[in-house]
């Protein structure tokens, strides 16, 4: 019997990092973090 | 005085996100704590992100990614470079050339076994760190008994104890919950038994959530 879902109210960015499965997706502002440190590297 | 906001947070121990939210769920009630904020009181729940993994797998977390996602190595080795870099920007030094890709199940059944001691977070930040940054093997018994043992625990009770899985039971039944929760992902955070936060959030979205719970409970 599927177990009944309990309602949470979400708060916080829906789109933050999280694993799902043996899954560990790198968000996109993230990657645009990363971009942008690059960029601030190469520039030192 | 008021009671602490509780914060049940579900998590597993070979998930980065989950130390890097950690790390940054820490910042987030340490600045609520700042403002003056109220008592927290954190529990940390087991979530089994590939129970189908075996102990001992063969090969390393980017072995394991290519083969399970089918992606290839350099785009998976560019994953868990920039995962590091993120790691690193809260200060953590994640080792993936030395992780041990396993089961974690039997290092819940510790944490749980630590939790029955009052010692739950520690166990947890301990096996965090043994798997990401000290590249310890964290699905094996003798391995997980050594740690515990470094932290002061009675090795033939903690011996007996995983030997006997008498904690799977709590490990399910955090998964179970999870389920009840609506969870998919980890980390998720449970404030209060009423609002849910997803994922690896910034420290200041943490600090605004417990502050909002305060205000509500002020409020009434």
């Amino acid at each position: 019997m599927p177990l009944p879902i309990i309602t949470l109210a979400q708060l916080g960015d829906p789109t933050a990092a999280a694993c799902e499965g043996d899954f560990c997706a790198i968000p996109d502002h993230h990657e645009q973090a990363i971009i942008n440190r690059k960029l601030d590297e190469d520039a030192v | 005085m008021s009671e602490p906001i509780k914060v049940d947070i579900w998590s597993d121990v070979q998930c980065p996100w989950c130390y890097i939210g950690k790390r940054k769920f820490e910042a987030g009630a340490a600045a609520y704590a700042a403002q003056g904020g109220g008592d927290v009181e954190v529990v940390y729940h087991s979530f089994e992100l590939a129970p189908d993994t075996p102990v001992d797998f063969d090969g390393s977390p980017a072995d394991y990614l290519a083969q399970r996602k089918g992606l290839p190595m350099d785009q998976v080795e560019q994953m868990l470079e920039r995962v590091t870099g993120i790691a690193k920007d809260v200060g953590l030094d994640y080792d993936y050339d030395h992780v041990h890709q396993t089961n974690t199940v039997i290092s819940h059944e510790l944490i749980h076994f630590a939790k029955s001691k009052g010692r739950q977070l520690e166990m947890k930040e301990r096996l965090l760190d043994a798997y990401f940054v000290r590249g310890e093997h964290v699905g094996r018994i003798p391995d997980l008994v050594a740690i515990a043992v470094e932290l002061g625990f009675d090795e033939a009770e903690v011996t007996e104890a995983l030997e006997s899985h008498r904690f799977l039971a709590d490990v399910k039944a955090d998964v179970a919950l999870a389920q009840e929760y609506g969870i998919q992902g980890v980390p998720f955070f449970v404030i209060d038994g009423k609002y849910g936060v997803s994922g690896a959030q910034e420290a200041a979205t943490f600090a605004n959530v417990l502050a909002q719970v305060q205000n509500e409970r002020e409020a009434v």
